[in-house]
This record gives structure tokens, sequence and C-alpha cells, in this order.
């Protein structure tokens, strides 16, 4: 695919063109469709959807254009407007403050621009087919060109300031999207925990961008880039930073402990839960990293705290994922795990790798969720126990489903296998064994999981349940079948790589100073036979829907969440709440009370409890004021006599 | 990029503005006030026509404010549509009113919210008359407060806005408004008192006798003496913003007020607290308030953080807004103690943007009670079936509140952190992290009132009315106004901000 845009690039008038402006179209467009489906379409279903469905496919059409154009020409580029200007001279020291807006162009944010916006248009396409009436579909399309926006404008961030801005869009939109059954009490639940959970994050890069700015007085990615290493700041202090940006980023990409608002997305919509884990919020952190990389980059302990808690993530996710009972929290926790691996391959730096890895997991991981949408739809369950047997009844998903989980696992030539290769090739490049064991143990387990998945969803007989006929069960059909093979197409082709020259996505996207090492055989032979065993092994014990009992000892424990939850749940329950009690007992009694004594004398100084209601509101007004007046007489002859005295 | 043209001619000449129009403002809602006296109150037209009448009143000064401001943007620091007249020669005390880019946008915050409170005010059917005489009252002695530049008019105009208050809630307040109004008084008058004592001290211990705010600015005061002095204003001011520990009478007294008190008690009554803070600690005793600024700090963040565990813990809607409000203040009082210009302009933007969004959830906190026919969050719930709208206004006002990117709150604390972190690296972050708390707790909140199943009871809720729907789209308007472009307000906030900083005083 990318050679196809290479070549239709052209060389001629359209350099003259500012990519930059194209990206800004691509960035404003959602909004504009947000805007005029708020003010103008609120009450017709049809032309919201028509409207959403418009704008982004506009907005793909913009995103194509940029990633042609930076095809060609692969130079970074920036438009700056200012948002907020204003000069702080203090005493002879001139100095000004400064936040700017704008737009950044580079291959990464090209690739991520046109990522995001196809995965957008596409889920559309399927909510078009699949949403009902009574399922707030308006407002399913408005929140997703929400996302959209906020999405693209963190791909086009251009520095801190914006970036922060965007992560809170993209806070929100998460929040409506997973609250978008808010009548449900777990719906509103996880939707407030993804909430509070991203403003930590937030509020972690708030604390990280006033620190930044104290020091060097920036806070744009490229300026900054050249500044981290010039001696500004000690290794502590870099540190600190890193410290400060990596919580951000790990609120938004679900890493150990921040990740536990990611099973909530299993609340939302399916097509919305799509975009979130695919291209959406989950991938902000990512991003974040990859941005900011320079600043990780000259800071080595961050660099391997990134790896260390990437590699956690991973490692949790997939296991979690092994032991779900709810089909789409068990495709939730894989996503875990995939940006587990994501973030652990920036902390090797592996940069290009990972930024494959965000591209070829999109697509996949998007088709899991849509195909999840109708199994739920027509099985009205979630539970993984109570499915079965749709191989014979939904063929058509049943393929989907098994090229998404192919592609997902890392079995070549899917798409997944190249990235998954190029990060295991870097691993081996700087020769880090725990890199390199928690790589290839993530893709046997996280093979093992999706092909639980696929096992129990389509094998074996149709689990039987009262008021439930099997018989009425209907495959996808129509556009969401269209939207569903468009992602499966892009699944078996996006990991292809031209190994010479522009076209190597790892080549494309490339981070200073830092080496892009060249797979080799050993990796694509171990990444091969790692996922495939573990498909394999996964296929034997999970292909005939029976629990299996060598696993069952660990499951309670690991189906909870491995005490997190629970912990966050004692932390809550066992000090937050004391303590805001305590402090309403101190509030009540003491301050209260203390008050009262005081209000109470006033109070009963004139008796006025009594005359309150009897007297109007002349006599009260003329009381108070002569009140008001002799209290003022006393203290200005009181004063007087003391001032008088000493001064 | 005009400013920074601007900054080296800070003298130019100074711009001939017509001076009734600040008086104008203070004085048209009590001249309409005593008018009103005049009118008849007996039927239902009657009682249309008062309040036509008194929202007219309102009108006429909003546009006053914005043509004030409108002509005030090219001002670099200095105060304009200055007026001095000669009032109480004897004694050194002037009729002297002009406003800088502190007081500016608080003005026009000020204009604003009583024509929201004005249109608010349809449900007051009995003594509507005496409740809008009070409320024109109170709207001259806010706008009195921010207007004068007279320390003599400064306490007469604080004292004329704690009158009308008391005598608002104390009449037209909920169930328990006789307790809230007493102690709002008895807070109000202890404060009142070290106010005219360090007024008084401030007077008789300078050389000139006078009561002039600009005059005694350039007064040398031994540094104890200043020190003292800066206490004495403090204090009355902390009580008002309002600080912990003594912020009780404020969860009271805007929980009991009626919703359009209660929306100025927020809105206006805590920002006089912070406006006093920043005229006069921060401007007038720069050396003194220095001196103190460690106790101060601790004030402030035991404040944030205090009001954000209470707000977890706390079950009555409208006392949850309360200490929203209170943790907003704490960060003004921690921006002000920085004393560094972004976090001071930072502060008063979070103060106008903190007045526009605890006004909309005043309101919409009032119209929930009301429907629910409860205060307490636990028993509401599934709310956003019945009131679609009022949800998505709810929803908006609780992410203004939050601070959220593209509303009012945001940049308002985005330069409150900034600013003050370079002076308070371990203060700033916990300040941060009592937002964090306040939000969650606002999230909670909104989970627990608009969301899950709707309950039997609820079921014939009405969603808001025409009028309230209008009031809250125009404070939402305004509030992404704001947060979109806060550079309108941003550049003379800038110039006085700066001014105030760098003339060193206090001695």
């Amino acid at each position: 695919m990318t050679l196809a845009l290479l070549a239709a690039a052209p060389k001629g008038p359209l350099d003259t063109w500012s990519p930059t402006l194209v990206e800004l179209f691509a960035l404003l467009l959602p909004l504009i469709g947000l805007l005029i489906i708020l003010a103008f379409t609120i009450d017709s279903r049809r032309l919201s959807a028509g409207i959403a469905v418009t704008f982004t496919l506009a907005t793909v059409v913009c995103a194509v254009i940029v990633l042609a154009i930076e095809l060609a020409h692969p130079l970074p580029g920036q438009r700056n407007g200012t948002f907020l200007q204003f000069f702080t001279g203090q005493a002879g020291a001139a100095g000004q403050f400064t936040l700017m807006w704008g737009v950044l162009l580079d291959p990464l944010a090209s690739v991520m621009l046109l990522t995001v916006s196809l995965v957008s248009l596409l889920v559309q396409i399927y909510a078009l087919a699949t949403i009902r009436r009574e399922d707030g579909p308006i407002r399913f399309f408005a929140v997703l060109l929400l996302a959209t926006f906020a999405m693209i404008g963190v791909v086009a961030s251009t520095n801190y300031f914006e970036m922060l801005l965007f992560f809170g869009l993209t806070t929100l939109s998460t929040y409506l999207m997973i609250g978008h059954w808010w009548q449900r009490e777990e719906a509103a639940a996880a939707a407030s925990r993804a909430f509070i959970v991203s403003l930590i994050g937030d509020m972690a890069l708030l604390v990280g961008i006033a620190y930044i700015y104290f020091r060097f007085n920036e806070l744009n990615f490229a300026v900054l880039a050249g500044q981290y290493t010039g001696g500004k700041v000690s290794a502590n202090g870099l540190f600190a930073m890193s410290i400060l940006v990596f919580i951000a980023a790990a609120a938004k990409s679900a890493q150990f402990p921040l990740h536990v608002w990611l099973p909530g997305t299993a609340q939302a919509p399916a097509g919305a839960a799509a975009l979130i884990h695919s291209a959406g919020t989950a991938l902000c952190g990512v991003y974040l990293i990859a941005r900011a990389y320079a600043l990780f980059h000259a800071s080595p302990r961050g660099l391997a705290l990134v790896a260390i808690v990437g590699g956690v993530s991973a490692v949790l996710g997939v296991v979690f994922a092994l032991f779900q009972e709810n089909l789409k929290r068990a495709i939730a926790y894989t996503t875990m795990g995939e940006l587990g691996l994501m973030v652990l391959a920036l902390g090797i730096g592996a940069f290009g790798a990972s930024a494959f890895e965000v591209f070829t997991q999109a697509w996949p991981k998007a088709l899991l969720f849509l195909a999840a949408g109708v199994i739920i739809r027509e099985l009205r369950t979630e539970r993984l126990a109570e499915m079965g047997g749709l191989w014979q009844r939904m063929r058509f998903t049943g393929w989907l489903t098994l090229i998404a989980v192919a592609a997902a696992a890392g079995i070549p030539p899917f798409s997944s296998f190249w990235s998954k290769d190029a990060i295991l090739s870097k691993a081996l490049a700087i020769g880090s064994t725990p890199a390199i064991i928690v790589i290839v143990g993530v893709t046997l387990i996280g093979a093992m999981a999706l092909v639980r998945i696929f096992g129990l969803v389509f094998l074996g007989e149709t689990a039987r349940r009262r008021r439930f006929e099997p018989d009425r069960i209907r495959d996808a059909g129509g556009r969401a079948a269209f939207a569903m093979a468009i992602f499966a197409i892009i699944s078996v082709v996006a990991g292809i790589r031209g190994f010479r020259g522009r076209a190597d996505p790892i080549a494309f996207i490339t981070f200073p100073r830092v080496p892009v090492s060249n797979s080799h055989f050993v990796a694509a032979g171990t990444i091969a036979i790692a996922a495939i065993a573990g498909a394999a092994i996964g296929w034997i014990l999970f292909s005939r829907r029976r629990p299996v009992a060598a696993l069952e000892p660990v499951r309670r424990v690991i189906a909870e969440g491995f005490f997190i939850e629970r912990a966050y749940r004692l932390a809550a329950v066992g000090v937050l709440l004391p303590a805001s009690r305590a402090s309403s007992w101190v509030e009540t009694r003491l301050i209260a009370g203390a008050l009262d004594l005081l209000s109470d004398s006033v109070a009963f100084a004139g008796q006025p409890r009594r005359w309150l209601g009897d007297l109007g509101l002349r006599q009260l007004l003329i009381g108070l004021f002569a009140g008001v007046v002799a209290l003022a007489v006393i203290t200005m002859v009181l004063a007087g006599r003391l001032i008088g005295k000493t001064g | 990029m005009t400013l920074l043209q601007a900054i080296p001619t800070t003298t130019a000449t100074p711009v001939q503005f017509p001076t009734l129009l600040l008086s104008g403002m203070v004085w048209i809602p009590a001249i309409a006030a005593i008018a009103l006296l005049f009118f008849p109150a007996r039927t239902d037209q009657h009682r249309d026509r008062i309040r036509s009448f008194v929202l007219a009143a309102m009108f006429v000064v909003l546009g006053l404010g914005v043509v004030m401001w409108y002509g005030f943007r090219d001002q670099t620091g200095t105060f304009a549509y200055e007026e001095s007249r000669g009032w109480l020669p004897g004694i050194g005390s002037s009729y002297h009113l002009g406003v800088d880019g502190v007081s500016m946008p608080l003005l026009l915050l000020s204009a604003f919210l009583f024509v929201f409170a004005g249109l608010a005010s349809s449900r007051i059917r009995e003594q509507s008359k005496e409740y809008f005489v009070l409320l024109l009252v109170l709207e001259t002695g806010v706008n009195g407060v921010f207007a004068s530049l007279d320390y003599l008019l400064f306490f007469l105009f604080w004292q004329l806005q704690a009158v009308p208050m008391f005598l608002l809630i104390a009449r037209f307040g909920g169930p328990r408004r006789l307790h809230a109004a007493w102690k709002f008084l008895a807070v109000d008058l202890a404060g009142s008192a070290l106010l005219l004592l360090a007024i008084l001290i401030l007077y008789f211990k300078s050389p000139t006798r006078t009561f002039d705010i600009v005059t005694l600015h350039d007064v040398t005061l031994p540094a104890t003496t200043a020190t003292m002095l800066t206490w004495l204003f403090f204090i009355p001011f902390a009580i008002k913003l309002p600080v912990f520990p003594f912020h009780n009478w404020f969860i009271d007294a805007q929980a009991q007020a009626p919703a359009p008190v209660g929306l100025i008690l927020v809105g206006l009554t805590v920002k006089l607290g912070g406006y006093g803070i920043i005229r006069v600690d921060v401007g007038e005793f720069q050396l003194g308030f220095h001196r103190i600024v460690g106790a101060v700090i601790v004030i402030a963040l035991l404040t944030v953080l205090w009001s954000a565990v209470a707000a977890l813990a706390e079950g009555d809607l409208r006392r949850l807004i309360g200490y929203v409000v209170m943790s907003h203040m704490g960060l003004v009082l921690l921006a002000a103690a920085s004393a560094a210009p972004v976090a001071v302009n930072g502060a008063v933007l979070l103060m106008v943007a903190d007045g526009l969004t605890a006004a909309l959830l005043v309101q919409l906190a009032a119209a929930i009670v009301e429907r629910a026919n409860t205060g307490s969050i636990a028993a509401m719930g599934g709310m956003a079936g019945r009131m679609s709208r009022g949800a998505a206004l709810w929803l908006i006002a609780a992410l203004a509140a939050i601070g959220f990117p593209g509303l009012a709150g945001f940049i308002g604390q985005l330069l409150i952190v900034i600013g003050a972190y370079p002076s308070h690296r371990i203060a700033t972050p916990l300040a941060v992290l009592g937002i964090v708390v306040v939000a969650g707790a606002m999230i909670w909140a909104v989970q627990r009132i608009l969301f899950g199943p709707l309950p039997e009871r609820h079921a014939r809720v009405r969603d808001l009315g025409t009028l309230e729907l209008a009031n809250g789209v125009g404070l939402v308007a305004l509030i992404v106004l704001l947060g979109v472009l806060p550079a309108i307000l941003m550049d003379s906030i800038n110039f006085s901000v700066i001014t105030l900083l760098t003339r060193l005083s206090g001695g």
C-alpha cells in the first residue's frame, strides 16, 4: 500500500503545497463536522451520520495526501500559531510567556494520521449498519468525531501544552464512549474510573510541563530535542521530567499500575472500543513517549523505566487475557499486552519498530472488536462460557476473526509478525536477555490468549440457554461486513515491508542517533516459532471449550486482576474514605462548632430571631447600619488612642 | 505583538476617558433600588414590572461594563476611568474610583453575573420588591469594592455588600437560612473589624493623613508595622476567600442561599477576598507579604487539600459545589503567594473563570435539587434520562470546574501551576494533587446524579425550562469563549499585574 502511495505523490506543483496546511484541514474537519451536528442536525439521525461519515472521509483524503507528500519528501515540518502570549518582565528582566498551538508533520505523524482517520471512518461505516435507534446514534457519531479530532490533535501536537490540551479531549471522548450506555451502573462506573485514571496522567503531565518550562523556558518538542543534552539540567532532573511525562503516557496507554481503566472499555459500544484500542486513546501514551523521545533518550534511567514498566505491563496483559470470562475484556487485555510491547520497544530503542507495531496491530485489534460487536449482538451475551459453535453459523465473521487472531498473534506472514520481528531484532542487537525473554514470552502467551478467544467463541457446540434460539443467529452483512472486510485486508497486508529504501516503514520512521537494526533470520524465526507454538498450545488447550485443570488454581487470582484492583479499592475504602470521614468530623464538630459559638453570640446580642420575623425590612436595615456605624466608631476611637500613644 | 512594543512607553499620554462611566456602574443599581421603593407590588403584573425594571438597570450596567472594557483594552497598567472628587477633605478621604487590569475583568464578571442572577430570580414571588432592592444594593456594594481607590471608600462598600447579602440569605434562603445568615454576618463582622483596624493604623502611621490607596503606596513604614498591617489586611480577605479553617460560613451560606444569591456568593463575594489579597497584600505590601509568604503557602495548601478531601466526603450537592469553589480559591491564594507574573495572571483569569463556572453549577444544582426534591447526592441517580438538556449542561459545568481544556478554568490553572512552580516546587504539585481529588469528586458526583437506572420517584421529572436553559447556555458560551480565546482578557490583565509586581512596596 505504501508503494502505491509513493507512486501517487507527484513531484511537481504539489511540492509547493504545504503539507502542514493539508494536515491542518485534517485536524479541523472532524471538529467542523461535530459543530455542524451539534448546531444543526442534532435531531436527525440520518443527516448526523451522513455528516460524520462525510467529514471523516474528507479527513482520510487529507491524510492520504499528507502521507503521500511525506513519503516523497520525508521532512519534518511545523506550522505554529500563538495561543496565548504575554510579557512577564519583572524588575528589568524582560521575559515573555508564550503558549503556541500548531500542527507538526513528520513521518511518524503522517502514518498515525492515516491510521486514526481510516480506523475512524471504517468504524463509522460499521456503526451505520449496526447501531440501533435506541442506542443514541447521534450521540455516538458526535462522540466519534470528537475522539477523531482529539486523537488527530494529539498526533499533530507541536509542543507539550498542545499535547496536554488534546490529552484532555481524548480523556473526555473516552469518558463519553465508555459511558455511552450510561443507564448501566457498570458503564457509568467504568467511565468515571477511566476519566479519573486519565486525569491523574494529565495532571502529571501538567506538573511535568511546569518543570520543563521552568528549566528550559520552552515547550516545543523540536526545539527542546536539542536542549536536553545541553547540560542545563542534571541527570536527576531529566529523570524526574521523564517520570512525569511517562506517568501521563502510562495512564493513557494502560501501563501497570494505571491499566485499571482499560478493561472498562468493554462497556463501550463495539465500534467505540475498536477506535479506543486500535488508534485512539490507548495509543496516545505510546505516541507521547515517541514524541518526547529526546527526553527519554537523554535520560538512560528514564529509558530503562519505560522498558521495565512496558515489559511488566506486556506480561501482565497477556496473562490476564488468558483468564478472562468476558469476550470484550479478554480482547482488551490482549491490547494491554500489545501496548506493553510497544512501550518496551521504545524503552530498548526500537523506535521505528514500535511505531510500526502501532500501525500493524491497529487493524486486527479493531477487527476483533467489531467482530465481537456482531457476535455479542447476535448472542445477546458477553460471557465466553455461553458462546461456542459459531463456526457453522457465522462463517464470514469466523474467517475474519481467524485472520485478526493470526495477524494480532504475529503468525507469519500477517501484519504484526513483521513488527514483532523488528522489535526482537533490536533486542537481539543490543543483547538484552530480559527483553528477549519478555518479547518471546509475550508473543507465545499472547498467541495462546487470542486462539483461546477464537476457540471459545467459534468451536464446539453453542451453549444452551433459556429463551435463546441458536438458529436465529445471522452473520454480519452489508456495510458492517464491508468495513470488517477492509480491516481484514489491511490486517493481512499492513506488515509488508519494502526492504530497501524509503518504503520500509521502519526506516521511514526514525529517530536521530538511534540506529535502525535490520531484522535477521534469527529474530524472524524465533517470533514465527513462538507465535505458532503459542497458537498450537492454545488450540490444544482450549479448542474443546473445557476448563483446563492445570490452570484452575491460578484462575481465581488472576481473573480478578491479580489483587491490583483490590489494592486500589483498599486504598479508596481504607485510606481516602476514612480521611474524608475524619475531615468531616473535624469540620462539623470543631470548625462549625467554633463558628457557631461566634455566630450564636452575635445572634444572641440582639435576640434577633424573635424580631426578624415581625419587624419589616426597613427597621432591620436601620438597626444593622447603626450597629455597623457604632462598631466603626468604637474601633476608630480605640485605634486612634492606641496609635496616638505609640506613633 | 502590540503588547511588547508598548512596554517601553508606559508613560504614554494618558487616554481621556469619560469619567462618569465607572460611577455609573457603581451607582446605577443603587439609584434603581431607590426608585424601586416607589413601585407598587400588589399584583403579579406589578411584580413583573419590578423584575423588568431591575433587569433593565442590570443590563444598563452590563452595557456600561462592556463599553468600558472595549475602551480599556489599550491600557498599559495604569488606572483608567479614574474619578477623584473631594469627599471628606477633613480626614483626607476622597471619592476616588478607578480600574486597572485586575479589577476590570472582575467588574465585567460582576456585571454579567448580576444579569444572570436577575434572570434566574423569576421564582421569587413573595416580597419580590424587597428582594430586588437588596439585590441592587448588593450590586452597588460589589462593584464599589472593585472600583474604589480609597481605603475608607473601600471599607464602606465592603460593608455595603455584606448587609444585603445577610438579609437575602436570612429572608429568602433554605430551611437553615437563619443559622447560615448569622454565621455569615458574624464572620464578616469579625473580618471587617480587622480590616477597619488595619486601615486606621495605616492612616495614622503614614506621614500624610490620607486614605488614598495610590498615595499611600509610596509611604515607607517600619518593617514590623508593615508585616503587622499585611497580616491585618490578609486575615479579613482570607476569611472571605474562604480559607481553611474559616470556610464553614461559606459552605453553609451558599448552600442555604436562594439560587440567584448563591450564584452571587460563589461567583463574586468570594472573589472580593481574592481581589483584596491581590490588590492590597500583593500590590501594596509586597515586601511585608513576602515575609509572611511561608504561612500563606501553608494556608493555601491546607485550603486546597482540605476542600478536596471534604468534597469527597460531602453528600449534599450544593455543599459539594462550595468545596469545589473553595479549592479554586486556594489555588488563587497559592498564585498570589508566588507573586510571579504568570501565576498572578492565572489567578485573575481563574477567578473570572471560576465565577462563571460556579454560577452555572449553582443554578443547575438548584434546578436538580428542586426536581429531585432532595439535596442528597445518594438519593439521586439516572436524572439524565429525564433531563437530557440539564445533564449536558451539568456535564459541561463539571468539566469546566475541573479545569478542562477548551473551557475557562483550564488556562487559569495552567498559568497558576506553571507560574507558581519555580518558587514553590513542593506546594504546587501537592496543590495539583488536590485538583485531581476535587475532579474525582466531581466526576463521581456526575455519575451518581445523572447516570445509572432511573429510579421510580424521578419518573416525572421535567427537563430544564426555557429560561433556565437560556441562562445556562449563556454562561456556557462565556465559559467556552474564555477557554478558547483567553487572550481577550489576558492582554490587559497582564500589564496591571506587571505594574503591580514591579513597583516594590510596603517597606
